[in-house]
């Protein structure tokens, strides 16, 4: 049996809410709450970025857990904003935790899934025995362009998971993957701003994806939607994941508590983490949890986790945590993001 | 000068700290600042009583100005501290933020 | 016995005109012309100096002052950040201490103004610790966060600052070396724009030009033949931790406490005797801290004394504080500043001070420190 042992997450402080984007550029608010699903979402300050977000994640990860720095043996950080393009956040963050230096450390990119992939080897290395703990983090502090669609949903946050085969709170039933060449978002190197393809990142590129994931999963596990308490997908926006679990047949009441997008944004690498995170803090031992991830490019991970009875201590409290907040207007929105 | 090694170096001294709750010992406002802090500037700096008595700077951050006085509690975070070069290496570092009771 | 034969001072102020050397000369030239002393007659020199290394990569001043004199003597560099006017003048007398029958030329000078305001203040905070530095502290948010101390300790606050600006301006306005003439008020302080909270642009003292320079002697028919020797009873340096934060106390400067009672002790004078005093207001809660640290007036009750205006050119009282209008008014070319108070001091005691001569004055304390008190100079100078 292998799963997660403990997590933790970040979520910055501030938030900026759709409508105040949305008077900048003359748009009618209430349209683009209705057609994106988001009210607010959440904005790292000047001074945060992909890794010190890491950092806070890991750290609750790590604090809030029995588990002992020197069992973690690897350590891989998933983000579509690293802070380097060529050195590795990875060890960075490793360091600041005093994870000493006889671990494998690595940085992964997949668009939105960057984390999700790696957690799968995670799993795997712990299932080989290579090592009994090891710390995946997700972090992004999501940039878009001004005055494009992405602005209303791009933000930033952090999750991070320690896996190992004791004291599991998530037991992984099985994964599944699935993988293609889709060029549905993409960043250039040296290029600040993501490009996307308008329509084309919904049907087949989100909604293919995640149905073959989980299709399959589905079917190797011999599992129909009804047999889940909760379903967690990723959410670049309100409105595709509620599709997504519509169009597989997984209820409303199933995905409600793993939309924070609607009052978070879409914090890419940790969105799906995230939303996971919403749900286990209510979920009960024995639910079953369905979670797909997806990533540009395009791909998305799948997996199916049954909750144990040590979700009782392993819980952390989410709710409360979101609710430490504070609105900031677009000019300071845009120093934060570094544009002014 | 900032020079990577004397980042990296200061960056083991920090570590330390990182997590750790104490008091404001005094604070002031920075309105002018040096190179490389203009992007935070109007900031914070307090100087910190840490619980084992030791005496930390840092800027105070994610804080409302009744956070701003001799006396208040605060816990240290990892931010950056300085604006990097386009090219250079990114300066991690100590900032504290106000420490609620009930967290 | 060793005794201050004669003071030249440049203005201080944005002296576009004039590079560093051209200060310099103009300087020793000053002084040697007002002494009458041929430039052969000197023997040695001490020139402080701070910023030149870092803002225009001007070291080995030695030399290049040797070259400017045209003089083959010993040149000492002294640097202790805004001390090194003071610190200078000590290493002075204690090279005359140790060397008899000698004149020499003690010299601050400071070039600030050809720079941005910006590099000038990262050069500053050169001043302070790498810690201060890398959390975004300036020089003035040290004494920011001395000052919040002390209005939090004693429960003063902008208020009391400001009396120590305006009483300061007034004493440049009758300075004509001063870099500032106008006379200010409370209301004109209060109104300035923040630098580092809670001091403001007009608590704080301006970027400057200057050069300031002084003869000292130990030449006994030299010393007889100058119009107005005045004799250097005691100079004292005393170092500190660089860093605020590992200072035994936060509401004093120890470094000034302890520099004052050895040279009260040295010179076996008491601090009643002194009639005039020029203290480092590098802001204006440097001043309050000064007085009390110097032991004019009690810990604490400074922010309460100022409002007297006691020390004020003009009250009856007995002891009249930086009648060159300070760091605030005269201006700070870091340096000269040292220097320049000594100088100060020098004019007072011999009657040139013209409108701002105290009257029956015997014995004047100069008081410099560099950074936020990792060094403090106290000199006593008496009839």
């Amino acid at each position: 049996m292998v799963g997660i042992c403990s997590y933790g997450f970040y979520i910055p402080k501030y938030r900026i809410k759709t409508e105040e984007i949305a008077q900048v550029w003359g748009k009618n608010p209430d349209e683009i709450k209705k057609s994106l699903g988001i009210s607010e979402k959440a904005v790292a300050s000047i001074d945060e970025d992909s890794l010190t977000m890491g950092f806070e994640s890991a750290s609750m990860a790590l604090n809030g857990s029995n588990i002992s720095k020197n069992e973690i043996k690897f350590v891989f950080f998933g983000s579509e904003t690293h802070p380097y393009a060529v050195n590795p956040a990875s060890t960075i963050m490793a360091e600041f935790l005093g994870i000493e230096k006889n671990y494998l450390a690595y940085d992964t990119e997949f668009a939105c899934k960057a984390a999700t992939g790696a957690l799968i080897s995670g799993f795997s290395l712990v299932k080989s025995g290579y090592s009994n703990y090891g710390m995946i983090t997700a972090s992004d502090k999501g940039l878009a362009k001004t005055h494009d669609p992405l602005e209303y949903t791009a933000a930033s946050g952090s999750v991070s998971l320690i896996v190992g085969k004791e004291n599991i709170i998530l037991e992984l039933i099985d994964t599944q993957s699935f993988s293609s060449d889709t060029p549905d978002f993409w960043r250039r190197e040296g290029i600040r701003y993501p490009s996307h393809g308008g329509r084309f990142t919904g049907k087949p590129s989100y909604y293919h994806h995640i149905h073959q994931a989980t299709n399959l999963l589905l079917q190797k596990t011999k599992l129909v939607p009804e047999k889940f308490k909760y379903a967690v997908f990723h959410m670049p926006n309100g409105r595709f994941p509620v599709e997504v679990a519509r169009g597989l047949g997984f209820s409303k009441t199933q995905i409600e508590r793993s939309l924070v997008v609607n009052y978070l944004g879409n914090s890419y690498t940790s969105s799906a983490l995230m939303g996971l995170v919403s749900v286990l803090e209510k979920a009960e031992e024995n639910d079953l949890i369905l979670l797909a991830s997806y990533g540009s490019g395009a791909g998305s991970d799948a997996f199916v986790f049954r909750v144990t009875k040590n979700i009782k201590k392993g819980r952390r409290l989410f709710s409360k945590a979101v609710e430490d907040k504070k609105y900031i207007n677009y000019p300071k929105y845009l120093k934060f993001i570094d544009v002014i | 000068m900032t020079s990577p090694v004397k980042i990296w170096r200061r960056q083991k001294e920090i570590r330390k700290f990182l997590g750790k709750t104490g008091t404001i010992v005094s604070w002031t406002k920075i309105f002018i600042s040096g190179r490389g802090f203009k992007k935070y500037a109007p900031y914070p700096v307090i100087m910190v009583k840490i619980d084992n008595n030791q005496k930390i700077y840092g800027q105070l951050v994610d804080y409302e100005n009744n956070n701003l006085k001799i006396g208040s509690k605060v816990i240290a975070v990892l931010r950056k501290v300085r604006e990097a070069s386009v090219d250079g290496i990114i300066a991690y570092g100590i900032k504290f933020k106000p420490l609620y009771e009930n967290n | 016995m060793i005794s201050l034969l004669d003071y030249y001072t440049t203005k201080f102020g944005e002296l576009w005109e004039k590079s560093l050397s051209d200060l310099i000369q103009e300087a020793v030239n000053g002084v040697l012309k007002s002494s009458k002393l041929d430039k052969k007659q000197i023997d040695a020199i001490f020139l402080a100096n701070m910023l030149a290394g870092v803002l225009e990569n001007n070291l080995h001043t030695s030399a290049k002052l040797a070259e400017l004199v045209g003089l083959n003597i010993p040149i000492y560099r002294v640097e202790a950040a805004c001390a090194s006017g003071g610190v200078s003048f000590n290493l002075a007398k204690n090279y005359l201490d140790a060397n008899s029958d000698k004149n020499i030329i003690v010299i601050g000078a400071e070039k600030m103004t050809d720079y941005s305001p910006e590099e000038t203040t990262q050069a500053l905070s050169g001043a302070a610790s790498g810690e201060e530095q890398e959390a975004g502290l300036t020089f003035p948010g040290l004494y920011g966060m001395m000052a919040n101390f002390y209005f939090e300790k004693y429960g003063y606050s902008e208020k009391n600052l400001a009396h120590v600006s305006v009483k300061n301006h007034f004493h440049g306005s009758l300075n004509e070396k001063a870099q500032f003439r106008n006379k200010i008020t409370i209301e004109n302080v209060l109104q300035s724009p923040y630098v580092a909270h809670p001091l403001k642009v007009m608590d704080s003292a301006p970027i400057s030009d200057g050069a300031s320079a002084v003869i000292l002697s130990n030449n006994q028919s030299i010393i007889r033949k100058s119009k107005h020797a005045i004799k250097v009873l005691s100079t004292q340096v005393i170092n500190d931790t660089i860093s605020l934060k590992s200072r035994k106390k936060l509401d004093e400067i120890l470094a000034t406490k302890i520099a004052a009672d050895k040279a009260f002790q040295e010179s076996k004078l008491k601090r009643a005797n002194i009639n005039v005093a020029e203290v480092h207001d590098c802001f204006s809660i440097a001043e309050i801290l000064a007085l009390e640290d110097l032991g004019f007036w009690k810990k604490g009750q400074g922010g309460k004394k100022v409002l007297e205006n006691s020390t004020r050119w003009g009250s009856n009282s007995h002891l009249i504080v930086n009648t060159s209008g300070g760091l605030k008014a005269a201006g700070h070319p870091v340096g000269a500043t040292g220097i320049k108070q000594i100088g100060e001091i020098f004019l007072q005691l011999t009657g040139q001070a013209t409108n701002r001569q105290v009257k029956n004055v015997r014995y004047g304390l100069a008081h410099n420190v560099g950074g936020s008190g990792g060094t403090a100079v106290v000199t006593i100078l008496g009839n």
